[in-house]
């Protein structure tokens, strides 16, 4: 049988190397690579298209030693496993700890903080932090809520998407 | 039961730019009412503060707001003009057969307007009205109050000015059921919104700037804390969710936080910030979210934008005006022809 994976691959060398290496140490065949590293996404990643052969017991087992990697699947035979959230954090983002409020969000049940951005105003109140997450394919509602919890604790405005 | 070519007698309580917008639309559209569905109304009586304007075969539409425009009193109104005569007495003295309540909206208790329409109810009139405060406070009431007098109650202009949205959603979209519904609900906001995105100015010169235009009020409190928007997505949730809920029940937060730094960030994810209510079973909420650039929701200026959600349908969205005197008298204008062809 056949996987097609679309992988999510942080834009630094030797990154795609390290994603095919199991595939080739566990007895996968790779049918396809699409690699093209200029055709990036809006976080600077790379999404690598690869679709693999094998029997089940083996591919299962490539995929399970990518996740071991905590290399990013975000489809597997063009369904989706991991969909991105991003929400708008407003207010003193120094004062309330910045570093504080991604680790409560990793600590969320399937969640990964992607990217972070911040803008700094004179106002401190008027900060910035746009964050970006990957979550588990169909946790949005439950996640952009969780979000608005942390946000509310610490007294930020957040800005979830509709 | 009216006769063949019998008039329309319409009361109008409230003479600012709805009322005057109702008068206006009246006069242009004599002729297109009279020979595509056979409807002659007649504005027998008008009220603002000053007290009324009362004339049994007719106010003429033009008189009324050039009086009113150069005295600001309608009770100057030559010859029918009548001083310190108040709403309700107008109801019970004047013979009519549909209240237009455009009286300026109150959200703490929705007076006068609530007493107005019940009053009209109970005399067995129909009711249009573009009043936010007593639907979004007391809607349950109202509309068991025209049930029980077996009177039409419209409100189409309540919500979203022109942009056709209730009478839409249980006319055009009847058979589906709707799940939620999404939407820009007020000008005002969105026009502030999409300014500090394009010129990347702050909150508070780009609400100075609106004031300035006329765009924002000179209290802008109800509008940019999302009061404005929660009374909609009050009534939206009772009429076409069928969720009796009032203004209390929402979780309202407004765009008085929003921040040039915070559109910038979101901006360079490709998104943009707007004010958006929510209504389904689940949640009543209106707060600031984050749309894609180029989607449905990516309307500029002082629009309004709705989606529905629905079970056959798919998603449906609507757009267009928000406010507006003869926009919004549009909608009402919409809702007096709909009564009439119960009515004739």
């Amino acid at each position: 049988m056949r996987f097609n994976l679309v992988l999510d691959l942080p834009d630094v060398p030797g990154q795609l190397l390290e994603a095919l290496e199991p595939m080739g140490r566990l007895g996968a065949n790779i049918v396809a690579v699409i690699h093209q590293r200029d055709v990036k996404t809006e976080r600077g990643t790379v999404p690598v298209q690869i679709t693999i052969e094998g029997d089940k017991e083996t591919l299962d087992r490539v995929m399970g030693a990518l996740e071991a990697k905590d290399i990013q699947i975000m489809a597997v035979d063009g369904v989706l496993r991991k969909e991105q959230i991003t929400t708008v954090l407003v207010g003193d983002i120094v004062e309330e700890d910045v570093k504080d409020t991604v680790t409560l969000l990793n600590l969320l049940e399937g969640v990964r903080v992607a990217d972070l951005d911040l803008k700094m105003s004179d106002e401190p109140k008027n900060s910035a932090t746009k964050i970006v997450m990957e979550a588990d394919f169909g946790q949005k509602k439950e996640v952009l809520k969780n979000i608005k919890e942390i946000g509310d604790q610490k007294g930020f405005l957040v800005i979830n998407e509709v | 039961m009216k006769a063949k070519g019998d008039p329309m007698k319409i009361i109008i309580l409230g003479f600012g730019a709805v009322g005057q917008g109702v008068a206006r639309v009246l006069s242009m559209k004599k002729e297109y009412l009279k020979s595509n569905y056979d409807l002659n109304p007649q504005i027998v009586a008008v009220t603002d503060r000053s007290g009324a304007a009362i004339k049994e075969d007719g106010l003429d539409e033009e008189l009324l707001i050039k009086t009113k425009n150069e005295t600001g009193k309608i009770s100057s109104y030559p010859e029918y003009g009548v001083h310190g005569l108040s709403s309700l007495k107008v109801l019970g003295e004047v013979e009519y057969d549909c209240l237009v309540e455009v009286t300026p909206t109150d959200i703490d208790d929705g007076e006068p307007a609530r007493s107005h329409i019940l009053k009209a109810m109970e005399d067995g009139k129909d009711v249009v009205t573009s009043n936010k405060g007593p639907l979004a406070l007391s809607f349950q009431e109202l509309v068991d109050c025209a049930t029980s007098n077996k009177v039409e109650f419209k409100f189409e202009a309540s919500v979203g000015g022109a942009m056709p949205i209730i009478n839409f959603a249980h006319e055009n979209l009847a058979g589906c059921s709707i799940e939620s519904i999404y939407g820009i609900l007020n000008g005002t906001t969105n026009y502030i919104l999409s300014r500090m995105a394009n010129e990347g100015s702050s909150y508070e010169q780009t609400l100075t700037e609106a004031q300035e235009m006329g765009i924002a009020e000179t209290d802008p409190y109800q509008d940019v804390e999302g009061i404005d928007a929660a009374c909609k997505i009050v009534i939206l949730a009772n009429s076409v969710l069928n969720l009796p809920v009032t203004l209390k029940d929402v979780e309202v937060e407004g765009i008085s936080r929003i921040t040039a730094e915070s559109i910038a960030l979101a901006k360079k994810e490709g998104l943009l910030i707007k004010l958006i209510g929510e209504a389904s079973p689940d949640a009543l909420e209106v707060s600031p979210r984050l749309v894609p650039k180029g989607s449905p929701f990516a309307v500029e200026g002082t629009l309004n934008v709705a989606t529905l959600k629905t079970d056959l349908a798919d998603d449906v969205t609507v757009v267009g005006k928000g406010a507006g005197s003869v926009e919004t008298a549009s909608a009402i204008l919409s809702d007096i022809v709909s009564i009439w062809k119960i009515r004739k």
